[in-house]
């Protein structure tokens, strides 16, 4: 594995300096030098996490979706390319167009009003492929079809939300929506990607993106928690409960098996930013036994921790509960690693 | 109303009985029972005097001093009241008002930093003080907190009645004293700076309400006093969403006062994590300056991202053990043992950052 990744870092400096006694030069993207990352990245969860007009497929598989909450109507259907958002009730209705749609699996929207962004306040659930009440909204109860289409939005909810789920949407703290591409592009977590395609476009190499693959997991859960929130954002806002079973960094800092000097439990041990997350069990397994050795090799290198009594397949599944949001139809996998107690309440 | 006169009535003639001395000495239960009597009536200075005499005879009656103390209290007499909760304590430490009225008691005496210990014991998370006594409790312990240089300690003691709407006089300039960091209680304020400080507070406090009006009162604030120490490093602080902004603001304090080892600390923790080289040299520049917990935790969080495990670690430790109540130093020690490898230390402060952060919501 090891070799490979070397190999793979060797070709993209080969492809680079083949790009650059290259003549004449043609415009360069990161897909010129990084093919595989750059061809797979865009289709995975982080690279679509927003979806704009024709790609908002969900919607389009179900062009009237229906739901009742807190005694108003919603319903989403699609017009003429566009969907569309409207809340009612006996006293009025309000439509609106669905411009941005935000998630992976499940699908929240941002609506603008008045000038005013919201969030809306029923999301796209794909586990039952119906509407339900947002996450975290279910102990709000409108009053006015305002409210029941959404919650206003401050500039720092917008940040946050497009600074995670799109790429440029955020310049030096503020929110530039003109600038937005949709989802996780390369420029996102490679900072200074432009810089270097700049650079590499007027026959240099240098600067270089800092290389992430070198951090350890204390670094790294706090790189990745800067949308996936760290244990200083969850504990610092004060969001305990189930509702942080979504925390994937936060959780995995509880774990007695998250030590932060260690590459083995970064969160790259498990997921390849780069590839589509990969929802079969076992395949997990291998990063586990990195450091529990299974009982017939107790030798195997780098293995010092304890051997499982129980099994050495599918890890996950009996050590990483998955775990429904209370309220909501979404199942988080809670990346708080640990033996489960029969009958156990929510640890945090 | 005639209720009242018999029941004083009473008291005068027992008052009188006791003090003639007529040859029956009273025994406690009687002075303990006039004494009720007398406090009941409201005749304070006499429910005191025979508080006293009862607490003469049994030294240990803890009722008694609790109410020479808060008799004492209300009649502005400090110097009693602290001697008498400082008996009151020694008998029955467990009851939290005991320490809140000492420390309130000292407050008044001009010891501060008795004050300051005995509030903080007062305040504990899950202590029982009434919905009366805590804000006093509390205010008070901000202003310690700000005297002693601690203001971010002293600010979250303000913010839970800020945020409660409409925050009375008081508390705003409390809140401007601490807003501009300077180390002083509202008595220390000179002359040409009252207008300042009402101007920095209602800044301060419109920022921690979220109030629409907050910018325009920054406004003021920078249009009235550009030139005032504190004034550039508050807004720069409002601006900590905004880095570019805020540096500029941090920057601009510097020009205002160049020893300022605030505005290099948060200079140096709005640099990070973008430009490491500019943060360390700006939280050494503030070390240079002063020991204080905010600089410890600036100078420590650069150190600890720069590689510089060991010696970050030493000034994490420095600023929690000065402000152990600030989370974020607990969060960042955690996270710097973490990358240490020091897991069981690392675990520790996580844990004691939850217990933290829940005892916050629970307030």
């Amino acid at each position: 594995m090891r070799i490979r990744a070397a190999r793979a870092r060797g070709l993209a400096a080969v492809v680079c300096a083949s790009v650059l006694t290259a003549a004449p030069r043609t415009k360069m993207t990161c897909g010129t030098c990084h093919r595989a990352e750059a061809e797979s990245q865009p289709k995975t969860e982080m690279g679509t996490g927003l979806l704009l007009g024709e790609a908002q497929a969900p919607l389009k598989a179900h062009p009237k979706l229906t739901v009742e909450e807190n005694g108003y109507t919603y319903e989403i259907e699609r017009k003429g390319g566009v969907s569309m958002y409207t809340v009612k009730n006996a006293a009025g209705s309000l439509t609106l167009p669905i411009r941005y749609a935000v998630g992976v699996r499940n699908l929240t929207f941002v609506l603008e009003y008045e000038n005013r962004y919201y969030e809306s306040l029923v999301s796209y659930y794909e586990e039952n492929q119906a509407l339900g009440i947002t996450i975290g909204d279910q102990r709000l109860h409108p009053h006015s079809l305002v409210e029941a289409m959404g919650r206003l939005q401050t500039e720092a909810d917008l940040t946050e939300c497009f600074g995670c789920h799109a790429t440029r949407a955020v310049s030096k703290g503020k929110l530039t929506l003109d600038a937005l591409e949709p989802g996780v592009k390369c420029e996102h977590c490679h900072e200074g990607a432009e810089a270097h395609l700049e650079a590499l476009a007027n026959g240099q190499t240098a600067p270089v993106p800092r290389k992430l693959g070198q951090m350890a997991a204390e670094d790294m859960s706090n790189f990745c928690g800067q949308c996936h929130r760290t244990f200083e954002t969850v504990v610092g806002q004060g969001v305990f409960g189930e509702r942080n079973v979504r925390f994937q960094p936060y959780r995995l800092a509880l774990s007695n098996c998250f030590l932060g000097d260690d590459r083995r439990i970064r969160c790259t041990a498990c997921h390849n930013p780069h590839e589509k997350l990969v929802r079969e069990e076992s395949s997990y397994d291998r990063a586990c036994l990195k450091c529990h050795a299974q009982k017939q090799d107790v030798t195997m290198e780098g293995a010092t921790e304890k051997a499982c009594p129980v099994g050495e397949h599918n890890c996950a599944g009996c050590h990483m509960q998955k775990m429904q949001v209370p309220g909501a139809a979404s199942v988080f996998t809670d990346h708080f690693i640990r033996i489960l107690r029969a009958g156990e309440s929510y640890p945090d | 109303m005639r209720g009242k006169r018999s029941v004083r009535a009473v008291v005068s003639f027992l008052t009188f009985v006791f003090a003639a001395g007529t040859g029956h000495a009273a025994t406690f239960d009687e002075l303990a029972a006039s004494a009720a009597a007398a406090r009941r009536s409201n005749q304070l200075a006499e429910a005191i005097g025979l508080y006293r005499q009862a607490v003469d005879l049994k030294a240990d009656w803890a009722e008694g001093w609790w109410f020479v103390g808060t008799l004492s209290y209300s009649l502005n007499r400090y110097q009693d009241c602290e001697t008498a909760f400082q008996k009151f304590v020694r008998l029955d430490g467990s009851r939290v008002p005991g320490w809140a009225l000492l420390g309130l008691c000292e407050f008044e005496t001009g010891n501060y930093d008795g004050a300051r210990t005995d509030l903080a014991r007062a305040l504990v998370p899950g202590s029982d003080l009434s919905k009366d006594l805590e804000p006093v409790a509390r205010f008070h312990y901000g202003m310690l907190l700000t005297k002693a240089g601690l203001f971010d300690q002293g600010r979250r003691q303000f913010e839970p009645y800020v945020r409660g709407g409409s925050p009375e006089p008081m508390l705003v300039v409390a809140m401007g004293i601490n807003g501009l960091r300077r180390p002083w209680l509202p008595e220390d304020i000179p002359a040409d700076q009252q207008d300042l400080i009402l101007k920095a507070g209602k800044a301060a406090c419109a920022w921690v309400t979220r109030d629409t009006t907050a910018q325009d009162t920054f406004r003021e604030l920078l249009n009235s006093y550009p030139a005032a120490p504190g004034v550039h490093l508050l807004y720069g602080m409002y601006l900590s969403a905004q880095p570019e902004e805020a540096q500029a603001e941090m920057r601009r304090e510097l020009e205002v006062d160049p020893h300022s080892a605030a505005a290099h600390a948060m200079l140096a923790l709005s640099l990070m994590p973008g430009d490491m080289a500019g943060a360390l040299e700006h939280a050494k520049k503030a070390a240079e300056k002063t020991a204080d917990p905010l600089v410890d935790y600036a100078l420590g969080k650069a150190l600890v991202e720069t590689g510089a495990l060991a010696e970050g670690i030493a000034r994490l430790e420095a600023a929690e053990r000065t402000d152990p109540e600030t989370l974020m130093y607990h969060m960042t020690l955690a996270g710097a043992y973490s990358k240490a490898g020091r897991v069981a230390d690392a675990g520790r402060e996580r844990r004691e950052s939850i217990a933290m952060a829940r005892g916050a919501n629970a307030n």
